[in-house]
């Protein structure tokens, strides 16, 4: 009975201590994205590269892709692009949004062909992943899906409901655990670790 | 001569703070109650990327974007709620610093009451143990009192 009184403080103080270290090492910044498991939000939105051709949610459909929201000026893109090119060697659909930097936007008008050299020339330097960017230029499409910066990711399934997210960049182990599993046919699985 | 190159460097900067300032409130209304209602939600929208800021603080792409897109639904004529929705819907609860109360919430209030009551109890109960404690039988006291008399008598001898 006396030692059954004693262990209630241990546990409770046990208890307190596991709820506190987790909380230690947890990252503040690791909030779901509310979108996750809803449908694809809705858009109308040119190309990146020609501003006549239109997309909408429709051009996503009908397979699993991967969308990646990034953009030229932001540095942990460049760090991604070479693994995403291999997925799509391994036959991954990827198609991009393009996130133009508010901060620029804010004063006057972005150049978008200044944007499209830019955009050429990084993705000749370090592999294009991309079938299609779609020009996010007001970025009502990234706010839609709760965007918070670049580099964002959503796979999306064949009828478009988003199946997974990533804040951040995708490296091989984040897309071995992460993305990979949720695929019908496991594209990219096979991707050594050297390679990356 | 150095005095006043620093005096006219100091006012220009002045200046040029007072027109960054101007910016930030470029948000006019025709509506003084919508005004007061951007002014809130822009105090109680949390921006995502910095988190302990609101979008009002926040300089982050995402909090000028969020800032914008309330502009716009305020001037719409949308509510304060139907804003917070939207906002919800898409950045989720985290987006708003006045959560519901709802399953998960709730212990957040349940459970610091919880611990009063039981702490409230606890004491109640442990001061009348001691009060039964403290009460001594006269047979003791009587013992006690012929040793303490047996000393004393020792003592003065």
């Amino acid at each position: 009975m006396k030692n059954y009184k004693l262990l209630i403080p241990i546990v409770a103080f046990l208890l307190v201590s596991i709820f506190l270290y987790k909380g230690l090492y947890s990252d503040p910044t690791n909030i779901e994205n509310a979108n996750l498991a809803k449908p694809f939000p809705e858009f109308q939105l040119a190309d990146l590269m020609d501003e006549n051709r239109l997309y909408s949610k429709a051009d996503l459909l009908g397979e699993y892709t991967l969308i990646n929201v990034w953009g030229t000026w932001c540095v942990t893109c460049r760090v991604e692009l070479p693994f995403m090119t291999q997925l799509r060697q391994q036959g991954v659909k990827i198609v991009g949004v393009y996130y133009d930097n508010a901060a620029e936007a804010a004063f006057g008008e972005l150049d978008v062909r200044q944007t499209r050299r830019e955009v050429t020339e990084m993705l000749a330097q370090l592999g294009n992943p991309f079938q299609f960017n779609i020009y996010d230029e007001k970025r009502d499409l990234s706010l839609d899906l709760g965007v918070t910066g670049a580099p964002e990711s959503f796979l999306i399934d064949d009828k478009g409901t988003i199946i997974a997210h990533r804040r951040g960049a995708i490296d091989h182990r984040v897309w071995q655990n992460e993305f990979a599993p949720l695929l019908p046919n496991n594209h990219g699985s096979n991707l050594s670790e050297q390679q990356k | 001569m150095n005095k006043s190159i620093i005096t006219l460097i100091s006012l220009g900067l002045t200046f040029i703070s007072c027109f960054v300032y101007a910016v930030e409130e470029s948000y006019p209304f025709d509506d003084v109650q919508q005004q007061k209602i951007f002014g809130e939600l822009v105090e109680e929208l949390r921006c995502p990327k910095c988190q302990n800021q609101n979008i009002a603080d926040s300089n982050a792409m995402v909090a000028i974007d969020l800032k914008n897109k309330t502009y716009e639904l305020v001037k719409q004529g949308q509510s304060k709620d139907q804003v917070i929705d939207f906002m919800v819907q898409r950045y989720g609860q985290f987006v708003h610093y006045d959560p519901p109360i709802n399953m998960v919430t709730i212990w957040l209030w349940l459970v610091p009451i919880a611990i009063a009551l039981i702490l409230v109890v606890f004491v109640l109960k442990k001061g009348r143990r001691e009060k039964l404690g403290s009460e001594v039988d006269a047979n003791s006291l009587d013992q006690a009192q012929a040793i303490i008399d047996k000393l004393e008598s020792k003592g003065k001898s």
